[in-house]
């Protein structure tokens, strides 16, 4: 490690109160720094310098799939294979690459310029294929277009990637500025009327700040939906500790790629929503812990950071008052149960995302075991809104129980694959037609991202079915994070429930033996059926398990694949027997 | 203030965790990763059950025991789910009993001998586990690991040697020795806790393998002969062959169950062919057995001779940690009283 990275990584450690805490980073810096992969020297390295033992490090390490232990070629080509990318053709994507650079996934070339690797959903869901190299993303990817990145990789250059955006619906609040020239700018923010909220709500109390978010109704937009003034309100009054305030950037549930148009394309409407926010709840710092992968739209974030800060937005005495706030923006590694609130915060403090059993809830004791509030990046962008028009105007869109606009990424088979804003409530049928309508013969949907309950084409009818936390689990699936995945006919629902197990598997972070072993027995069953080779008994094997796990497990992720493969299964199952082995 | 548990109403100190209270009053709940030493860690599930009032199970180990709580143990839902994770463990890696170290003392096999499981209900094939053998006195066997994390918490948590940690993730975990080295060339001191706290044969003491069941073994207590510290011990003894197979180390005061790493592998010395058995004399420079007044006399002569001759300054006594108090109290008084001065220490002095 040289003298630079060191220093570096003290100067990362200073951020924290704890060491310990740069853990992650500190890897994340050696990796970059150094060969591409971290020796175990490089481990012991980093142990030493944060006085930490030699196996948190590893165990840190060899927990994240970003953080690679064997060496990797120049240039790392990794291809999102999971499920909208497997509708939007990665298979071949992957077979051609295969082909042209002569090797299987998870090789490398003998030249040692390409590693080519598989990974789990990059949060590209409507531009898919998409192929990660290093920190930018090259989506919408052909064939043709993957052999010219091959070409200019050989030649030693890199080429130009643009992250593409198609966005759409009413785009009253979340995507009003996107696509904008400069959008992510502070002057553009604030010729648009950005800030205007933050310096309203330095003017009111801080309790009124947190009642009018209440009376809102706002629902929290990370998947679980629960009322954003109420988890605030859980918070316990004068506990001598600081307050934290947490954005959950994770964005890692298949079918999701939401927050990220709001980071990416609109990173102050989040700053503002957050600086808001911390003034409510009496927090003081904030971080955005944003999937590692993301790594081009961390640098808009710190960016933007930086510009709030010189411009008197973040930092201290924000807009000329007492009041103090600044913002850490704190890259993941690859792990989608970090974005699970309690495996986040273990992150964030430097260990496995190993989700906290509760109580204690992060309200009362989060992170460094201080009150934490942790909320989605399109729940802490609501709240500029509801803060300068008010709390009626925001209930004036959407439902009484399911208020404000929501953000819907449509991914799978729609001719324009993309992010539509549109009221709580809207009719399946409205976001499907903005999204140019389905391809082909609609086969089936999942509503609300990978760990919601798929629907069927007879349940579905003419998709007059209002999008919202309500009516959802009424017809026994549920909103989620809204991400839609649209499935016409020519999809196997089989090869789907594989895909899907095959990913929770990956995940789970291997606390729960439910969890760990459920999941991979799952999988082998399902693969065995796929295959032909399965019983009638393996099927039932699958359905007793999805049945007892439910419930069972310290984190929702149990649940998160035994509903969506039992109502797979259930709904589907005719394609199940039909690969039955007959006796 | 009391709870009930299968339909009994027990007393309890609050604080006090629902498996911390049926255990006490001898109400058997399974449990994998729990241990007294190191707290509730809920991850294994197997303790799961049932409160009245509440929908979902709940993990007896992390659940606080609440004033007029109503809890069943043994409800069909609990069962299914307990009969779920044994399952679950025994579908993959190498459970096999027969010529296992822990037969008879497996928390795994005693849970599934419960539930009436005879056989995995389902098996699927995984990728092989290895074992570690390089280690002087631990084995890791990881076929047979159920990845509860007692060893590592009771690694860093309990004797804070920091050296086990989880590597890796979901079904790949695996316990690791400080950056996956194998056990030999990590920071391992040997203590042992780890073996003592896994609750299957994934960690083993490696001298024990091959030289007893634990259903031929006879348990005795004693105190480590080592040092000062005293710490309690349970020597597993194959009487039959008047061997010491291995030791453990007791949950009480003052070790709680640790030991160092002479006193958990250091006991073949007293069937050692070298050990005194009786008292000798030098006589024509080689040692002769005599008979222990001519022992006694002899050295009893020889101090007054030495001490007549140079004054009393000559003589000085070092007592032993592994004598007794009372021995080490009569070497001192000796000492003090009959040769008249304070030369007196101890081995166990640091
Ligand atoms: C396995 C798992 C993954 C999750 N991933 C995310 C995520 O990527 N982003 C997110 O905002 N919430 C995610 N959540 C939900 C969070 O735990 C948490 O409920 C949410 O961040 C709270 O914010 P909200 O109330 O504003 O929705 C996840 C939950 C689970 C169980
Ligand atoms: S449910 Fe799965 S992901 Fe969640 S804590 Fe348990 S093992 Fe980890
Ligand atoms: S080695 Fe034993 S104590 Fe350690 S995790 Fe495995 S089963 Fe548990």
């Amino acid at each position: 490690m040289d003298k630079q990275v060191r220093e570096k990584i003290v100067a990362i450690t200073e951020q924290y109160s704890s060491p310990k805490t740069a853990v992650l980073s500190a890897l994340q810096e050696v990796q970059k720094s150094g060969s591409g992969y971290l020796k175990q020297e490089d481990m012991a390295e980093v142990a030493t310098l944060l006085d930490v033992p030699l196996a948190s490090v590893y165990s840190s390490c060899s927990y994240y799939s970003m953080l690679n232990r064997k060496p990797v070629g120049k240039y790392h080509i990794e291809i999102d294979t999971n499920i909208p990318a497997m509708l939007a053709g990665a298979g071949d994507l992957l077979a051609h690459i295969e082909k042209r650079l002569g090797i299987r996934s998870g090789e490398t070339t003998k030249d040692g310029l390409f590693t080519l690797s598989t990974v789990e959903d990059l949060g590209a869901c409507g531009t898919c294929p998409v192929i990660q190299l290093g920190d930018r993303y090259f989506e919408e990817m052909t064939p043709e277009k993957a052999d010219k990145l091959i070409e200019s990789l050989k030649r030693g250059q890199i080429p130009e990637s643009k992250s593409k955006v198609v966005v759409g619906g009413d785009r009253k609040v979340l995507l009003r500025r996107v696509g904008q020239p400069n959008s992510t700018f502070i002057s553009s923010y604030l010729k648009d009327g950005g800030y205007k909220a933050l310096e309203k709500a330095l003017g009111m109390k801080p309790e009124d700040v947190t009642a009018e978010v209440k009376s809102s109704g706002l629902r929290g937009r990370g998947g679980a939906g629960f009322p954003a003034g109420v988890k605030w309100g859980f918070l316990p009054k004068d506990s001598g500790k600081p307050v934290y305030l947490i954005c959950n950037a994770d964005e890692g549930e298949p079918g999701t790629f939401k927050d990220r148009q709001i980071m990416e394309y609109d990173p102050h409407l989040l700053l503002e929503g957050m600086a808001i926010s911390g003034y409510a709840i009496g927090a003081k710092r904030g971080f955005i812990y944003i999937r590692g992968e993301f790594a081009w739209i961390a640098d808009i974030l710190e960016r933007a950071v930086e510009e709030a800060r010189s411009s008197g937005k973040l930092g201290r005495n924000i807009l000329g008052t007492s009041f103090d706030f600044d913002i850490s923006v704190h890259r993941g590694a690859g792990a989608y149960v970090c974005g699970e609130e309690t495996g986040l915060i273990e992150s964030l403090e430097g260990k496995r995302g190993n989700p906290r059993k509760r109580p204690p809830f992060p309200a009362v004791s989060g992170l460094f075991d201080c009150p934490t509030i942790v909320n989605n990046v399109e729940t802490l962008s609501l709240v500029p809104f509801i803060v300068e028009k008010g709390e009626a105007e925001f209930r004036k869109i959407g439902l009484p129980n399911s208020s404000g606009p929501k953000l819907f990424g449509v991914s799978g088979h729609v001719q324009r694959p993309g992010v539509y804003e549109f009221p709580l409530g809207t009719p399946l049928c409205d976001i499907l037609e903005a999204a140019g309508g389905v391809k082909g013969n609609l086969k089936a949907i999942i509503p609300g991202g990978l760990s919601t309950a798929i629907m069927t084409a007879e349940e579905l009818g003419d998709c007059n079915i209002p999008m919202d936390y309500d009516n959802l689990p009424k017809r026994g699936t549920s909103l989620g994070s809204g991400g839609i995945m649209v499935m016409n006919d020519t999809v196997s629902i089989p090869a789907i429930a594989l895909r899907a197990i095959e990913f929770y598997a990956h995940e789970s972070c291997g606390q729960c033996i439910p969890c760990r072993e459920g999941a991979s027995v799952i999988k082998a069953l399902l693969s065995k059926m796929v295959a032909g080779k399965g019983t009638k008994e393996d099927l039932e094997t699958v359905l007793s398990l999805t049945a007892t796990i439910k419930g069972t497990t310290i984190c929702p992720t149990g649940e998160a694949f035994s509903v969506p493969i039992e109502a797979m299964i259930k709904k589907f199952r005719r394609e199940f027997d039909a690969l039955i082995q007959q006796p | 203030m009391s709870v009930t548990i299968d339909g009994k109403l027990f007393d309890f100190k609050p604080g006090a965790t629902v498996l911390e209270v049926a255990r006490e009053h001898g109400v058997k709940i399974p449990s994998l990763c729990y241990h007294p030493k190191i707290g509730p860690a809920g991850r294994c599930r197997i303790c799961v059950v049932e409160v009245e009032g509440q929908k979902g199970l709940e993990t007896a180990c992390t659940l606080a025991a609440r004033d007029g709580m109503v809890v069943s143990t043994d409800t069909p839902k609990v069962l299914e789910v307990r009969r779920m994770v044994v399952n679950l463990l025994l579908s993959n890696g190498e459970h096999n009993c027969l010529s296992c170290e822990q037969n008879g003392q497996c928390e795994l096999q005693d849970a599934a001998y419960q539930l009436g499981i005879e056989a995995p209900a389902f098996v699927v094939d995984g990728p092989p586990a290895e074992v570690d053998k390089s280690s002087e006195m631990i084995v890791i066997d990881r076929r047979k690991c159920i990845m509860c994390g007692r060893c590592i918490d009771a690694c860093n948590k309990v004797v804070v040697n920091e050296v086990l940690g989880m590597g890796e993730r979901g079904h790949e975990s695996r316990v690791v020795c400080d950056t996956d080295r194998p056990m030999a060339d990590s920071t391992c001191v040997q203590c042992g806790e780890c073996s003592q706290l896994c609750p299957v044969g994934a960690i083993i003491d490696k001298k024990a393998i091959g030289k007893g069941r634990v259903s031929n073994l006879t348990k005795v207590n004693t105190t480590c002969p080592y040092c000062g510290v005293g710490c309690q011990l349970t020597l597993h003894v194959d009487k039959d062959a008047n061997r010491i197979v291995k030791v453990t180390g007791r949950e009480v005061l003052p070790n709680n169950g640790m030991l160092c790493v002479k006193g958990r592998y250091g006991y073949e010395f007293p069937s050692s062919p070298k050990r005194l058995t009786q008292p000798m004399i030098m006589k024509n420079g080689k040692h002769e057995p005599v008979s222990w007044d001519e022992a006694l006399d002899y050295t009893a002569g020889r101090i007054k001779e030495i001490v007549a001759k140079n004054g009393s300054d000559v003589f000085s006594a070092f007592g032993s940690g592994r004598i007794t108090n009372e021995n080490n109290y009569a070497i001192a008084k000796f000492t003090r009283a009959v040769i008249k001065n304070n030369n007196v220490d101890h081995c166990a002095r640091t």
